[in-house]
């Protein structure tokens, strides 16, 4: 376990090196560091004061690196403890409570620094009565007598480190792919893929209709039959043209093999939730044989977990859709912690959620063809996301084809 | 004047024209705190006395003005007035020593300063930071060149740029023969100096490389000599000791050399420099002249 504090230095250390040095002794004690505030004087007789924070490899290699720098006029800076204020009612943050990031991110309790076990953005920090977790939690989670960091003194967030080596990231760089060519785009994250679940990382896979519409649906299916998907997010709309597609032939009354409307087809999909209503629940088809393929089923068969996520503007809804948004929020946070490679296929809602909802370091892929949608996931925090603006049919077929076939 | 190169010769240093010392009534090696001072070595101490007034004569000579403190018995280190503070203009910062052996000279040194018109000024410092004077603190430029380490805390220089509102540069002294920065460096005019490099980190060089544009480099042998620890008036000084190539290049660029030994001070680890405290110092921007 690595272990960090923040030194501060200040005089004519620019002129004098002593910064240089600072810096260099800590790299050659295979320690690393960031310099947190630089104050650079403008006059010569005025001093520059550099906060830098030091990580080695654990707490006894940092204490004897931090006696090396301190004759160097490097002094630990006293982080006082974060402060925790006790919540007065179920689901309210006292006023002034820590706002998170999505990045890691530690509390001091009782001098020590304690990992917060699931970043989140958006939600408040609560400490365990004992001081030995932390935790985010969301607003509606909070329960009186909860203890919650108020202030931002006492946490201590982490950047994200820069990915080495050639990675899909650096196409992040700049803007979303839309210029990028997409056949070695759609190489390189299958080999993401590969090597994160080579490292025990489950795969998140958040689906929005349009899967379903450009025909990729049997490509999805495969690729959960084949195990590479290990938890799915979806809606309403999309697991009804799933059903659809596999009872009636048509996505939204559109035949999936002809690219043709066919007659009466724009009701198939109320036909179809309402034929799953009367099953009692999606499992009940698949149980019955009633409903033989398809990602819902290839998802019930191999008890891959999935949670279906209601709108406003849902049609029946299908039994497994989760109506209450707080519920389904909840639900859906009961599976992210593992997750280390999230695609968003095709998903505007429930991708923006999830990559709300995501830490920092998931990879995310987000393909879709509109690129709004991309810059949105980016916009709202989701810095790990990587836009490829393509058609999602085209990008699955491809990445099934490379996941399968290798 | 011309040198080599013909262009006109180098301003000599504003400074170093009057000094503070203290007779060695009550000098002797009593203890050990750097590696120069052994207790088995005995001072001989009338060769001690008329070392040290002839050096005083020699000051004379040279042409610099000399204001005498009085000798405290039982320390036996005040003879070295370069270590009480650090003289800027009318101000006067009093040293915070690193041996409790030195402590009790703090008083005397502040005592004499307040008495002849100073202001006498305390680093602002948390207890354990230690500052020893000029002999941690030479002004060059419009810089103030400090060692740490041994003597003083590198804390201690941003707390003298603070007070004092004058850019500090520091090195850090690595050899503890060289304990103080006054035996390494000797600022000579506006673009001279002698320098010790052996004395400093690889960061310490690359600053005084900055600093000096024409350097006269010592080797070790002749830094060992303590000809560093010389005293600059004008184009006079007076040395512990000169090795001959050092004697040489001085004397090509236009000093007089006066060598004045010192050996019975040397056994306490004190050059020429180290028993003297420049009085007419102005630090910062009113270093140069």
């Amino acid at each position: 376990m690595s272990a960090t504090d923040v030194v501060e230095v200040s005089g004519h250390i620019i002129d004098s090196l002593i910064l240089a040095k600072i810096l260099d002794e800590i790299i050659e004690a295979e320690a690393d560091y960031r310099i947190v505030q630089m104050d650079v004087g403008k006059a010569p007789a005025d001093q520059s004061r550099a906060r830098i924070e030091v990580t080695a490899a654990d707490e006894e290699a940092l204490a004897a690196l931090l006696a090396r720098l301190h004759p160097h006029g490097a002094h630990p800076v006293t982080q006082p403890d974060a402060e925790l204020v006790a919540a007065k009612m179920d689901g309210v943050l006292p006023a002034g409570f820590y706002s998170t990031t999505n990045l890691p991110t530690a509390v001091k309790v009782k001098g020590k620094w304690l990992e917060v076990e699931n970043p989140e953005m958006d939600c408040g920090l609560v400490v365990a009565a004992d001081s030995n977790r932390a935790r985010t939690a969301p607003m509606h989670r909070v329960r009186m007598g909860d203890l919650v960091v108020c202030g931002s003194e006492g946490v201590r967030v982490r950047p994200l480190e820069r990915p080495s080596g050639r990675s899909p990231f650096e196409f992040m760089a700049s803007e979303v792919s839309s210029e990028k060519p997409k056949a070695l785009l759609v190489a390189e994250v299958a080999e993401r893929i590969r090597r994160a679940r080579a490292g025990g990382g489950k795969l998140l896979a958040v689906c929005g209709p349009a899967v379903i519409h450009t025909g990729a649906g049997p490509d999805v299916a495969t690729l959960v039959r084949e195990g590479f998907i290990d938890v799915l997010f979806a809606g309403n709309g999309f697991a009804t043209h799933d059903i659809e597609s596999n009872l009636l032939g048509t996505s939204l009354g559109v035949s999936v093999r002809e690219g043709t409307g066919v007659e009466g087809g724009h009701a198939n999909h109320l036909r179809v939730i309402n034929e799953v209503r009367r099953w009692g629940s999606i499992r009940a088809g698949v149980d019955r044989a009633l409903l033989k393929g398809g990602v819902m089923f290839e998802c019930i068969r191999r008890e891959v977990p999935f949670v279906l996520a209601g709108s406003i503007r849902d049609d029946g809804p299908l039994p497994e859709v989760i109506t209450d948004v707080v519920a389904a929020q909840d639900a859906m946070r009961a599976h992210v912690g593992d997750v280390s490679v999230a695609l968003m296929l095709a998903s505007t809602l429930h991708a923006i959620a999830v990559g709300n909802m995501l830490p920092a370091g998931v990879e995310t892929y987000c393909v879709d063809i509109n690129q709004a949608v991309v810059t949105k996931l980016a916009d709202r925090g989701s810095h790990q996301a990587l836009g490829i603006v393509t058609d999602v049919g085209l990008f699955i077929r491809d990445l099934a084809e490379h996941l399968i076939r290798d | 004047m011309t040198d080599a190169a013909g262009s006109a010769a180098p301003a000599p240093l504003p400074w170093g024209h009057r000094y503070l010392v203290c007779p060695p009534s009550h000098f002797g090696v009593l203890y050990e705190i750097n590696p120069w001072m052994h207790k088995e070595v005995q001072v001989d101490v009338d060769l001690a006395h008329r070392q040290w007034h002839d050096m005083v004569a020699n000051l004379k000579a040279a042409g610099a003005e000399i204001e005498e403190m009085s000798p405290v018995a039982g320390l036996p280190d005040l003879v070295f007035t370069a270590n009480a503070g650090l003289v800027d203009g009318r101000r006067f910062v009093v040293s915070r020593f690193r041996h409790q052996e030195r402590r009790g000279e703090a008083r005397y040194d502040a005592e004499w300063f307040a008495a002849h018109g100073y202001e006498v000024l305390e680093i602002r410092a948390e207890a354990d930071i230690c500052f020893e004077g000029a002999g941690d603190a030479l002004p060059y430029g419009h810089s103030l060149l400090a060692g740490y380490r041994f003597r003083s805390d590198f804390k201690a220089h941003s707390l003298l740029a603070e007070t004092l509102s004058i850019p500090v540069l520091s090195v850090e002294l690595v050899d503890a023969r060289f304990y103080h920065v006054d035996l390494t460096f000797c600022p000579l005019d506006g673009r001279r100096a002698i320098v010790n490099p052996h004395a400093w980190d690889r960061y310490g060089r690359t600053v005084v490389e900055r600093l000096v544009p024409e350097p006269l480099v010592l080797e070790l042998d002749e830094a060992l000599s303590f000809c560093a620890n010389s005293v600059v008036i004008g184009t006079n000084m007076v040395m512990p000791a000169c090795p001959p190539r050092v004697g040489r290049i001085l004397e090509s660029w236009g000093f007089d050399v006066c060598v004045s030994p010192v050996t019975e001070f040397m056994k306490a680890g004190g050059g020429v420099r180290c028993l003297t405290l420049a009085l007419d110092v102005r630090l910062g921007r009113n270093s140069s002249s």
